[in-house]
């Protein structure tokens, strides 16, 4: 895959895709002269098969499928080293946001984006507390992705700690919380909003 | 005659991890605002920022869910006060953001079923502590200082970026921490790995993740001759204390070092009593270096 023959022509060239990416991330990519500064720093580059130059790089020839296959997106941390130190001001830590939000959108859960499964119901907890549940977050996130032994011992000692509540409070604004959710929702339904 | 000292008091957000697995970073905040004479009230009915899930999956909940929060600490006084890294990202991105957007203010305006407040300052703890407070009057409050003690400061990621928000210190080479750390009396170790990933949320996807940047990290600050940790993020908290004897397991190597809140250290060294510190939470225990340095 990596080293494998790149065929451009109009077919392979999906520019609709990147005007999408471009206005959620709210970045250009034709922008970037590929000097990799944003890889070099990058401190999960080596858990991606592309690093984020290349990701931009892909972008900026519209290679669509290349760019949403593998793992690279769903390793990328936010850290934010790489749209801090672009010289030519590429966001690519918003780029790496919407493409996740692209590979969510067209091809549903996979096992590279675990780590969107944990966003989720991190989320989950938001509408359902108003607040992060730790203690539900780690149980439900285990049970979802088959891992059931995982952190199976660090869980007692940190409830002995004080540090995992077993218990958990919830917020008087419940419906106001609820509200931003539907509100959301309904924006996109009319095609008010990305 | 001196000037009137300008009596300082602020909004507080404490963010969910401050609640829960963070809690001494919450009681050390309270106690050393306390022992300070600053003003602390808590937003009532604040919810979860999002942190760094919410942006990952979607961009404009995060930007709502922020400008929920920003609209309810309108009702207390004072500049916002905020402890956890992430939080601040968030809170300082989405007024940001929303200033030279206008269709994505409408959008959030109209999500919120309110106006967003864009004018209300939102500050870091470091940032009140060294520019409001002043590290002057810092120095002054000392009554245990921290001499000998050798302290690693931790930025990790989301103190400084992204570049144009929160505005704390130089990006790339910051030194708030240590200014205001060293204000106390305690020396600070020269090290890489000051702004490096500690592997962030991949703490629940993917530990190995973390134990591989995270142990890069307390290899760093053990070979520049650190005792210890001192950071500002819950996340980071976790990744390098909690996980931190996975991450010797892993590695085969012993770090035994212990990871403080910054102001677990200050509020220390102002005269709080340890007993509130909430040490005994910390999973590397912390109690032998420090009687070692004889600060209990
Ligand atoms: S740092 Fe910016 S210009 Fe350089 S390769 Fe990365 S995205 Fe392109
Ligand atoms: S934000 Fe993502 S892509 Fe950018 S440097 Fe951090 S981990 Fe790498």
């Amino acid at each position: 895959m990596k080293h494998s023959t790149m065929r451009l022509s109009i077919e392979t060239m999906n520019l609709d895709f990147v005007k999408k990416v471009e206005a959620l991330s709210g970045s250009s990519v034709r922008r970037c002269f590929q000097c990799g500064k944003c890889s070099a720093g990058c401190p999960m580059r080596s858990f991606m098969e592309h690093p984020p130059n290349r990701i931009v790089r892909f972008l900026q020839l519209g290679q669509y499928e290349r760019v949403l296959a593998g793992r690279s997106i769903w390793y990328c941390a936010s850290c934010e080293t790489c749209t801090t130190r672009c010289p030519n001001k590429v966001d690519l830590a918003a780029i790496m946001d919407a493409l996740r939000k692209c590979s969510w959108d067209a091809k549903g859960p996979s096992k590279e984006s675990y780590v969107q499964l944990a966003n989720r119901l991190f989320i989950d907890n938001i509408r359902t507390y108003g607040r992060q549940y730790e203690m539900r977050l780690a149980a439900v996130f285990n049970v979802k992705s088959g891992q059931f032994l995982k952190d199976l011992m660090l869980g007692p000692k940190l409830i002995t700690k004080g540090k995992l509540k077993v218990f958990h409070q919830k917020n008087k604004n419940l419906a106001e919380i609820e509200q931003i959710f539907k509100r959301i929702e309904e924006l996109r339904k009319k095609g008010e909003a990305p | 005659m001196t000037p009137a000292k300008k009596l300082l008091s602020y909004s507080y957000y404490p963010g969910c991890s401050l609640h829960a697995s963070a809690k001494e970073y919450d009681e050390s905040t309270r106690g050393l605002f306390k022992a300070l004479g600053i003003g602390l009230q808590e937003v009532p009915d604040w919810l979860c920022c999002g942190a760094t899930p919410a942006h990952n999956v979607d961009e404009l909940l995060s930007l709502s869910l922020c400008a929920k929060n920003l609209s309810l600490a309108e009702g207390v006084e004072g500049d916002l006060a905020v402890a956890c890294a992430a939080c601040f990202s968030r809170l300082k991105v989405t007024q940001h953001h929303l200033a030279d957007n206008e269709t994505k203010r409408k959008q959030v305006e109209y999500a919120i079923d309110g106006t967003v407040n864009l004018a209300k300052p939102v500050k870091h703890l470091l940032e009140i502590l060294a520019k409001d407070f002043g590290l002057d009057r810092l120095t002054e409050a000392v009554q245990k200082p921290l001499a000998g003690l050798k302290v690693a400061c931790y930025y990790g990621c989301l103190l400084t970026r992204p570049p144009e928000v929160p505005q704390l210190d130089c990006v790339e080479a910051p030194t708030i921490m240590e200014r205001v750390i060293g204000a106390v009396g305690a020396e600070t170790v020269g090290w890489s790995h000051r702004m490096e990933c500690c592997g962030a949320n991949f703490t629940l996807s993917r530990p190995g993740v973390v134990l591989k940047l995270s142990g890069s990290i307390l290899d760093s600050a053990k070979a520049a001759g650190a005792d210890c940790l001192m950071v500002a993020c819950p996340l980071c908290h976790g990744n390098l204390d909690i996980r931190q004897k996975e991450i010797e397991e892993a590695t085969g190597q012993r770090f035994g070092m212990p990871v403080f809140y910054m102001t677990q250290l200050l509020a220390l060294a102002v005269g709080v009593a340890p007993g509130k510190l909430g040490f005994d939470s910390m999973i590397v225990n912390p109690l032998p270096l420090l009687r070692e340095k004889q600060l209990l």
